[in-house]
């Protein structure tokens, strides 16, 4: 069986060249012509950018609605929309859009944000590099787990689920294919809400994943 | 003092210092340029006095040259930086050309390297011209600009624009300070350095020699907002906050900064401030010398809320060192202040006197909660404002420049 590679990456945010939007109708007419990249930035890549991670909303549209635009339902609609749930960026971006478009027919007065305020629509270049560390067994995965760098686990675990096989992380797909019965470390790896969890949350949940903590294992776990 | 990037283990953990290690490997001997107009004082000298040593302790062939230039393209630097946030300039043709002329003096002084090198760095509008002369360069040339140029006076910008123009791509410390520019623009934010003097940690001893030194009684809360008197910083405003706490609750404010005497501004909102307090013996209105970087930490740690009332900021660095000092932060919503303070997790937002009264004395009330928002805001910054991501992002753009321009995602 090949060891497991540990990769790491480092994310640098850029101007997408997108004017700011205002108000919410300009924030749904930007997302529905804006690039892919820019919706998987403020989706998916955020949690890699130096800045507060909100635990209330995981993504930029659900905390400006919320704190610029002063409107909680629209942000908590948002909110609740986990990216890594839709196949597509372009199925994100109609998802997105659904909600904004039912905000706007409720509303009677556009949402808008005071200058100072606006979205700017960003998005990102990643640099991914092998770190040279090897997991040859899955009982090492707790230790090498706990001593990853945030980058790591956001390539391992996050970005992992765009590549293919789509929605997997790297964990589960090493593990499917080591020899013996991994289920209880997949069933536990699974377990873990990884949207609604910070880098250093996710990286937790995970090392106490490995450790056995959270799960029981069968009582023949090798074959 | 330089410190090794291992210095940085204890602070940051050492995954983070084994990402920088990796990330230098693939760079190693990449040779940098880094050139800007003063070697001490003012922000940008302070960034690279760490950053290039550091970028030498990872291998990359990192060096740093200042440009030399006359009274008269100081003064015409100065106006052109002050343009270009937005200040009234008043720049003629002969003080445009003087300018050109000083950077091709300085560009004779470093024609070899220029040309030579496979990444220039070039910070603020003073050295910015050397692009146009350097015909012969080979490496990609990156402008940083350190400072808001988004509302810039048309026609200072009219005039550097088609300079910045050539670039192969820009840095700007936060997404609203940039222009519109025909290359791609990247976002680095600054960052504190932890071992600094204005950072360190202080021992018991030092922090009471300061309380000592300054008379203040260490049974009653301290706010404490450090910054140069200038209007935007509204000391004024914070004294008038104080005032409407002190109705209620015995507290004592120290205002501390520098460089008021020789800006005639300065002086004046100095005075406007020393009025504002009168005699009030719990107002401490300190006019700090230069390098007073351990009495700044000191005061910052002494304080039980720090604040930085502005109504108009950069990014706010002295917010990033309250908050690194554990320690809430109350400050004006505006500039980069926004992107540190989230209320009721590292601080609370303001926008009156008023505001920042009222958050006081909420905080000063619930006492669980300044600790606990204390350590969120160390945790924050430790996270996303310390030189190691700085110089992260540094090598991430290298990488890219280098190796993938136009690609949103390479390996290396």
């Amino acid at each position: 069986m090949n060891a497991f590679e540990v990769k790491d990456c480092a994310l640098l945010t850029r101007m997408s060249g997108i004017q700011p939007a205002f108000n919410l109708r300009e924030l749904r007419d930007r997302i529905a012509l804006c690039h892919p990249d820019v919706l998987y930035h403020h989706f998916c890549e955020t949690v890699l950018v130096p800045s507060f991670d909100y635990p209330d909303y995981r993504n930029d549209f659900a905390v400006w609605a919320r704190w610029r635009l002063g409107d909680q339902i629209l942000s908590e609609r948002l909110g609740m929309i986990d990216p890594y749930l839709y196949p597509s960026m372009e199925e994100l971006r109609g998802a997105a859009l659904e909600i904004i478009d039912e905000r706007l027919s409720e509303v009677t007065m556009v949402p808008w944000a005071r200058p100072g305020h606006e979205f700017y629509f960003m998005q990102a270049v990643t640099i991914v590099f092998d770190t040279g560390e090897r997991i040859n067994h899955p009982d090492e995965l707790s230790n090498v787990v706990s001593r990853m760098t945030n980058g790591s686990i956001y390539f391992h675990v996050l970005e992992a689920r765009r590549r293919c096989p789509v929605g997997v992380d790297d964990f589960t797909g090493w593990l499917k294919g080591y020899d013996g019965n991994w289920d209880h470390y997949i069933k536990a790896v699974k377990a873990i809400d990884v949207t609604f969890h910070t880098l250093s949350e996710i990286r937790q949940e995970l090392v106490e994943a490995f450790a056995g903590k959270r799960i029981r294992r069968p009582k023949e776990r090798r074959t | 003092m330089n410190h090794s990037l291992d210095d940085y283990i204890p602070v940051v953990g050492d995954p983070v210092i084994r990402q920088l290690r990796t990330l230098g490997e693939k760079l190693k001997g990449l040779q940098v340029l880094h050139v800007n107009s003063t070697a001490e004082g003012g922000g940008v000298s302070e960034i690279l006095t760490w950053m290039v040593p550091l970028m030498r302790d990872l291998g990359l062939d990192a060096v740093w040259r200042v440009i030399m230039g006359t009274t008269p393209f100081f003064n015409t630097t100065k106006a052109i930086h002050n343009g270009l946030q937005g200040r009234d300039a008043s720049i003629s043709k002969k003080d445009w050309d003087h300018y050109v002329e000083v950077n091709a003096q300085n560009y004779a002084e470093m024609k070899n390297i220029l040309e030579s090198a496979e990444l220039v760095v070039i910070h603020d509008p003073q050295p910015a011209p050397l692009i146009d002369l350097c015909t012969g360069r080979k490496g990609k040339w990156i402008w940083r600009a350190h400072i808001d140029i988004s509302r810039p006076v048309r026609s200072v910008w009219k005039s550097l624009r088609p300079c910045v123009e050539k670039y192969d791509a820009s840095i700007f410390s936060m997404g609203p300070f940039a222009q519109l520019l025909p290359h791609p623009q990247f976002v680095i934010a600054p960052s504190i350095d932890p071992l600094s003097d204005k950072n360190i940690d202080l021992e018991e001893t030092e922090l009471e020699k300061v309380r000592n030194l300054f008379g203040l009684d260490k049974s009653r809360p301290l706010l404490v907002q450090i910054s140069r008197f200038d209007r935007f910083k509204d000391p004024v405003g914070v004294i008038q906050a104080y005032r409407l706490v002190k109705k209620v609750l015995s507290v004592q404010l120290v205002l501390a900064g520098g460089g008021a005497t020789d800006d005639p501004e300065g002086k004046e909102i100095l005075d406007e401030v020393k009025e504002a307090a009168g005699d009030d013996p719990d107002i401490h209105v300190l006019l700090l010398p230069p390098n007073s970087h351990r009495t700044i930490n000191a005061l910052q740690r002494l304080a039980d809320i720090i604040i930085q009332k502005s109504t108009r900021e950069g990014f706010g660095l002295t917010v990033t060192e309250g908050l690194w000092k554990g320690k809430p932060v109350i400050g004006g919503d505006v500039g980069g202040i926004q992107l540190q303070i989230y209320n009721h997790y590292t601080g609370y937002l303001i926008n009156t006197p008023e505001g920042a009264a009222h958050r006081i004395r909420f905080l000063l009330h619930h006492r669980d909660r300044m600790i606990s928002m204390g350590k969120t805001a160390r945790e924050f910054v430790r996270e996303n404002f310390l030189l190691t991501r700085h110089l992260r992002e540094y090598l991430t753009l290298f990488s890219w420049m280098l190796r993938a321009e136009g690609k949103h995602t390479i390996m290396i």
